[in-house]
């Protein structure tokens, strides 16, 4: 197994752990990309299609689509089946509403190693929202 | 935590109410996250509000108060719901379902009445019933430098461009809390060092219909990187606000743009380097016929073949689209079997009343509708269908998550076409 430590930004503070789902384009905030109460991904195309995002630590470039990008992510964590936090390269507006209004711990605008390049679905990850680490661990 | 005025304090101290103090919280939680360093005041909102399917996970609950508290106001136990800001000019955007066509739309009776409730306890909060995606068509129009929020995509880059006003596609629960405040973070495109173009994109394709800019906004988005400001130059001939309106809407389905210059016609691009200002141009994107023809591939199904569901009108219609419509149709039939859905939002509808538009479009057997789209009212509107015409690229891309029927994609009068033969015989290339 090996261990590689990032750092960004903590903007929701708190600790989350989860396999990791790494979205290299990101979930449209379209609707129907994301399950609404189920919280699998539905969106044509995504390299995720049909995994769950229950548990997970979800790696995004970023948002992209509809602004209803937040309403179906904090519609998910009220059905009960939310992330255990987020890794975003950068935040833009419509990803920092979904981080507010979920309040999960969330790691974002990584100056250097871009978490998108560093982070394979499936490894284990944890984040301290608060000082900003992403701990990844992966298995061989 | 943002610099707050000492009204934004009393506010955040609650000597404003529990209901505006837990908006503002809210406020500060999301400038925190974004890293803003202070408020700006909000004076218009658009809002995608009402019994949407954003709120299924509280099936079976009715009660509306404990919804607003825990969706929009993001706290914990119910806060008694007041009044939006007076300062803030607020109206829906496009609605769970069209309130007066519930059976041609196939809305459950469920949906639609508590579609109706949480409406009308909207508007006895303030904020008017208009259920538009494209409110700058009667009379939502924010003044170049005016800080709204609005949670429709395609509104908020055009609200950006072409009117020069200022907001973020942030989402419903930070459009919810500035309206309720009059606050948001001023951060993004609420600044005007962000709002600057660091992306040159240049044409060498078709650019003469509401279809071609369709197909290029939805190629720009899918080109250019996620998190920069474009500018689009070169010769751009006969721009006007239907062929701007789609480009807006199918950049924002491929992309995170909330502010596209165009030079020559976007009033913060009068040339290149106004538009640019004080940063460099990072990136540039050359979009190609070719370009466009794979975005073309990658929302419509391929081939040809029988449609039974025909839907026009994402973003809603102006009223010189749907004359067109009704005189395209005007002593036609739609072919038996085949739904043909028109959408627009109310104030086009009554004013397509007076022109008799309305009953030519209805003697030929289609719908006119108001104020939402299939893909709003979600699967249940359109579930019947074995193979569906769709104009407009974000309606198209974002229905085929919804659906495993054929979706066909193209002009709207192809798609108009298609509903009177019955069969979809190919798109333009």
């Amino acid at each position: 197994m090996t261990v590689h430590t990032i750092r960004g930004r903590g903007a929701v503070p708190g600790k989350a752990e989860g396999y990791a789902v790494v979205c290299p384009d990101s979930i449209a905030g379209n609707s129907g990309a994301l399950g609404d109460v189920d919280g699998v991904i539905y969106e044509k195309g995504n390299v995720n299609y049909g995994v769950s995002i229950k548990d997970k630590i979800l790696v995004v470039p970023c948002a992209k689509g509809s602004n209803g990008f937040s309403a179906h992510f904090k519609c998910a964590l009220i059905a009960g089946v939310r992330p255990a936090g987020w890794v975003a390269t950068k935040v833009d507006a419509r990803l920092g509403v979904a981080l507010a209004s979920m309040n999960l711990p969330a790691v974002v605008d990584f100056d250097g190693a871009d978490p998108i390049d560093v982070i394979r679905t499936g490894d284990y990850v944890r984040i301290d929202g608060g000082t900003g680490e992403v701990v990844i661990e992966r298995e061989y | 935590m943002p610099r707050l005025t000492d009204d934004d304090r009393r506010m955040l101290d609650g000597e404003y109410g529990a209901f505006r103090q837990r908006a503002m919280a809210f406020n500060v939680r999301y400038a925190e996250v974004l890293g803003a360093e202070e408020m700006c005041r909000v004076s218009r909102a658009t809002l995608f509000i009402g019994a949407q399917h954003y709120l299924d996970c509280y099936a079976g609950d009715e009660n509306y108060e404990k919804i607003f508290s825990e969706f929009y106001l993001c706290g914990d136990g119910p806060v008694a719901l007041e009044r939006f800001a007076d300062c803030c000019k607020t109206q829906t955007c496009a609605a769970a379902c069209d309130f007066r066509e519930r059976e041609r739309t196939h809305v459950s009776k469920e949906r639609f009445e508590r579609n109706w409730a949480y409406l009308q306890a909207t508007r006895e909060q303030g904020v008017k019933i208009v259920d538009s995606c494209t409110p700058y068509y009667v009379g939502w129009i924010p003044m170049m430098g005016e800080h709204f929020v609005s949670t429709e995509s395609s509104n908020v880059v055009i609200s950006n461009s072409l009117f020069g006003a200022m907001g973020n596609s942030d989402g419903v629960e930070a459009a919810v809390c500035a309206a309720i405040t009059g606050r948001t973070p001023k951060w993004g495109m609420h600044s005007g060092e962000n709002r600057f173009a660091d992306c040159l994109v240049r044409l060498e394709c078709e650019a003469e219909s509401v279809y071609d800019w369709d197909l290029i906004g939805f190629t720009i988005g899918r080109m250019i990187p996620k998190h920069v400001v474009p500018v689009l130059a070169g010769e751009i001939h006969g721009m006007e606000i239907n062929r701007l309106r789609q480009f807006c809407s199918s950049i924002s389905v491929t992309s995170a743009t909330e502010l596209c210059h165009i030079v020559g016609v976007t009033p913060e691009a009068r040339t290149l380097e106004m538009a640019v200002g004080p940063k460099r141009i990072e990136h540039e994107a050359v979009i190609t016929r070719k370009d466009c023809e794979a975005s073309l591939d990658m929302i419509c199904s391929p081939g040809r073949g029988a449609v039974d569901f025909v839907s026009v009108g994402c973003p809603h219609l102006a009223l010189d689209e749907i004359k067109d419509i009704a005189e395209r149709l005007n002593g036609r039939r739609v072919k038996d079997g085949v739904e043909l859905q028109i959408w627009t939002d109310y104030a086009t509808r009554a004013m397509a009343d007076v022109n008799g538009y309305t009953r030519t479009i209805e003697d030929s057997g289609a719908a006119l509708l108001t104020g939402s789209c299939p893909v709003v009212m979600r699967e249940e509107s359109h579930a019947h269908s074995k193979a569906m015409a769709i104009n407009g690229a974000k309606q198209a891309f974002s229905i085929r998550n919804q659906t495993k029927a054929p979706v066909y994609y193209g002009d709207m009068y192809r798609c108009i076409d298609s509903a009177l033969s019955g069969r979809w015989e190919g798109s333009r290339r």
